[in-house]
């Protein structure tokens, strides 16, 4: 197919460089064959006529693929017959349809195209659609005209079409659909499809507002190669009908990058050397696609990806990255994403899809992790599908957390394995809602003012994205050279940066980097607000997660009182101590940058043991402390 | 001057008629009825009429075809055929024929009753269409002008008929008295821009 394009480039160009009236001269030679003269130098130029007009004549079904007259210029041809038309159209004793069709219509019942996704209603193919699928669907003889005997049909090079693109078999359902109606109940339904008011009329519909196979393809025009009506450079046949959101801004779009490798499918070359010309036919197939429903090129869903993306085409190599320790690894699971799926009852999965919508996906130019600019979803995650943080779908996450709440808020995909805390959730929407006694400014700003190691810009009240902590460790908003956003890392669960847990682990910036990234080491080992951090870290050598809870501390499990400063204990680390009111953890705010705790940790046993900070450059009174 | 343009046109004449009676006109032609009986052995007669049945329309037309009938339910978008195609629709109807010619040759009777919907352009359509005014401005046919100027396909009265492709005379000598040579589908291709 993509040697037939360039071929018919290549005419194209040649016929760009003769300036003539192709309407007048490309039916020349019979013209002038009525002129009864026969001296040397005219019959030559007849014969340069009858060349160039027939080289010129790309917008004419005369020398095309589809003149199948024993002039034909492919290896499908007549062996005798030179009449053109004859192979689809009779001026006497038709079949009852038109345009005066010269061949019966097939008989086949065929498999067609089905989608979770489509709205339209399709049906068998009809009309115009059946009289091109007489030979496109190869089950009848080429040579089979009304307007010859059945007993003695035009002898053929090839009896029916060849195998290959052209013959699309009785299987439609890797071809783009036809014979649905197009009509406002169908782009009512679907947004994402154009009004068919506002569809050019270069595209006619049927008879009855349905899409045919001469929606597309004019069988007599091949002037831009596979008979179509429109090109498909920049996908502008397929955008007359698609109104995809965030196409038109969109990296696929617009993307200049050339294309060096091959089609993830077949190996073929792109038609057009720009992902920008390719546009749809990057990642889609319109007729013949492996993975049918959509008409992707790859059956993995991940392979149209990563074609260009796994170091090929794109800035950043992504293969690279999924497979790390901890990653959304999407080569794990097949066929198991659908754009339809409902978040609260799909299968455990992850696609690129689940993230990125490929068709508004579009460059982050800060590209930073972090604080106060990653609020809402950036290029990347533009028009993806998600839950909010009140429980509720939507087809267009505003914010990044939205994404994240398919898999990890409410659904059964969730991974189950949480800590063992006093408050164990493994939802993390219910984690980071704004009502919660303590949560990590992820869905809304921080209330507590008690954090005084902030990192500047940071400071309380700035928020942060799920992708300021789990993040590529190598990403290039970090300082590396990997691509961003929580692809893979080196650090379990897919953290942007080290994150020790292990009991006794030996105070590092290295081992809390995840948490200096944003709190100050020496703000929090100064004891700038809690009075021990130095003494609980550093001295006796306790990681952060033993007190902290990084997500947050849901309303419906803790309290303000016992939950505040993201408090909720490790209990590998920390078990109850007997205390007066009997045998607890616990830990009570009892103002700004106080509180006492009842525990037992690193075999320490505390009784409401009070602390007060007074804020930055405050010490601690070491006292109370029964070893 | 003047008697060498009555040489001319006489030459011309004497050559047309020898053309029309040898073997690519009429007298090999299926048009020839002079061994039909009805016909008196004429092979003009058919058509034309005789002395005694003098010509009621022109050319020279037999006085006893109705040339108002109308043909089928719609012939040629509602619009009656021209004697261009009133003509020939007389015999190859299948319904007057002045003998039983549609008959012995099915293929070339063309009877509404045979093929519902005969003559109306538009869906459903199995013929051609006759006395259709050929379109003025459309880029799916080529300019009338250049059509005529080929001097092939006639356009009677700037519609098309039976005779802008069939030559009753069978002067060309083409199959099925085309008015030109079908290879490479040049008469179809001498209106349609395909």
């Amino acid at each position: 197919m993509t040697n037939r394009n360039s071929e018919s480039r290549i005419r194209n160009d040649e016929s760009r460089t003769i300036p003539m009236d192709r309407g007048i001269f490309r039916h020349s030679p019979f013209a002038i064959r009525h002129s009864g003269f026969a001296i040397l130098h005219s019959s030559l130029a007849l014969v340069v006529l009858i060349a160039t007009g027939y080289v010129l004549a790309d917008d004419s079904v005369v020398n095309s693929k589809h003149d199948l007259s024993a002039q034909g210029p492919g290896p499908v041809r007549a062996v005798h017959e030179n009449e053109i038309c004859i192979f689809c159209h009779t001026p006497h004793n038709a079949a009852p349809q038109v345009p005066l069709w010269n061949r019966a219509n097939p008989r086949t019942h065929y498999r067609i195209y089905e989608s979770s996704t489509t709205d339209a209603r399709i049906d068998q193919p009809s009309g115009p659609s059946k009289m091109c699928l007489s030979c496109h669907d190869g089950s009848m003889a080429l040579g089979n005209v009304l307007s010859r005997p059945a007993t003695h049909p035009i002898v053929m090079t090839a009896r029916t079409i060849p195998p290959g693109t052209t013959d699309l078999t009785n299987d439609l359902s890797d071809d783009h659909p036809i014979g649905f109606r197009y009509d406002r109940s169908l782009s009512n339904a679907d947004r994402q499809i154009r009004a068919p008011e506002v569809v050019t009329m270069e595209l006619p519909l049927g008879a009855h507002g349905e899409m045919h196979c001469t929606t597309c393809h004019d069988p007599h025009n091949n002037e831009l190669g596979e008979f179509l009506r429109q090109s498909d450079q920049r996908g502008a046949i397929c955008i007359s009908c698609h109104d995809l959101n965030g196409w038109p801004s969109g990296s696929h779009a617009n993307s200049g990058k050339h294309i060096t490798g091959r089609t993830v499918d077949v190996g073929e070359r792109l038609k057009y050397d720009t992902v920008k010309d390719n546009a749809c036919l990057n990642c889609h197939k319109i007729h013949g696609a492996q993975a049918r429903e959509r008409l992707l090129r790859a059956q993995r869903e991940e392979d149209n990806c990563l074609n260009c993306h796994g170091g090929a085409v794109a800035n950043f190599n992504i293969a690279s990255v999924i497979g790390k320790r901890s990653a959304h690894d999407v080569r794990f699971r097949r066929g198991i994403h659908d754009p339809a799926e409902n978040p609260f009852t799909m299968r455990r999965h992850v696609e690129c899809f689940d993230c990125h919508n490929p068709h508004a996906v579009a460059a982050d130019p800060i590209g930073r992790v972090g604080g106060t600019f990653g609020q809402t979803v950036k290029g990347p995650n533009l028009h993806v599908s998600g839950v909010t943080l009140s429980g509720g779908q939507t087809d267009n996450a505003a914010f990044l957390y939205e994404i994240c709440f398919k898999c990890h808020g409410d659904g059964i995909t969730r991974s189950r394995l949480g800590d063992a805390r006093q408050v164990t959730q493994t939802n993390t929407r219910l984690e980071f809602q704004p009502s919660n006694p303590s949560f990590h400014p992820v869905a809304a700003p921080r209330r507590n003012n008690d954090v005084v190691s902030l990192m500047p810009p940071l400071r309380v009240g700035s928020m942060i994205t799920c992708t300021d902590c789990h993040n590529n460790d190598d990403a290039r908003a970090l300082g590396g050279t990997g691509p961003n956003g929580p692809h893979g890392s080196l650090f379990e669960p897919l953290l942007a940066r080290n994150y020790e847990t292990d009991d006794f682990t030996v105070e590092s910036a290295n081992a809390y980097a995840l948490c200096y990234g944003c709190h100050i080491r020496d703000s929090i080992l100064g004891d700038e607000s809690f009075p021990l951090h130095r003494r609980h870290i550093v001295d006796l050598r306790a990681p952060c997660g033993v007190c902290h809870d990084a997500h947050g501390v849901s309303r419906g499990q803790g309290n303000s009182v016992n939950h505040s400063s993201l408090i909720n204990f490790d209990l590998s680390v920390v078990s109850p101590a007997d205390s007066p009111s009997g045998r607890r953890i616990e830990y009570v705010d009892t103002g700004r940058l106080a509180g006492n705790c009842t525990l037992t940790c690193h075999g320490l046993t505390h009784i409401g043991f009070p602390y007060t900070g007074r804020g930055a450059g405050a010490k601690s009174v070491l006292s109370g402390v029964r070893r | 001057m003047k008697s060498i343009s009555v040489m001319v046109v006489s030459l011309v004449l004497g050559l047309t008629i020898l053309a029309a009676l040898g073997d690519d006109g009429i007298q090999g032609s299926k048009h020839n009825f002079s061994k039909q009986e009805w016909s008196g052995g004429d092979a003009c007669a058919a058509c034309h009429g005789t002395e005694t049945e003098p010509p009621k329309a022109a050319p020279l037309w037999d006085a006893n075809a109705d040339l108002n009938r109308t043909f089928g339910v719609s012939l040629a978008r509602t619009k009656q055929a021209g004697l261009g195609s009133t003509m020939c629709l007389r015999c190859h109807d299948g319904t007057i024929a002045r003998d039983t010619v549609a008959a012995a040759n099915q293929k070339s009777r063309f009877s509404n009753q045979d093929h519902p919907g005969l003559f109306g352009a538009g869906h459903g359509t199995s013929e051609h269409p006759v006395g259709v005014e050929y379109p003025r401005v459309d880029e799916d046919f080529r300019p009338a002008a250049i059509v005529i100027s080929e001097g092939a396909v006639t356009l009677p009265g700037g519609k098309v008929e039976c005779i802008s492709c069939h030559d009753p005379h069978a002067m060309s000598g083409q199959p099925y008295m085309l008015v030109k040579s079908n290879a490479k589908s040049a008469l179809c291709l001498t209106c349609h821009q395909k």
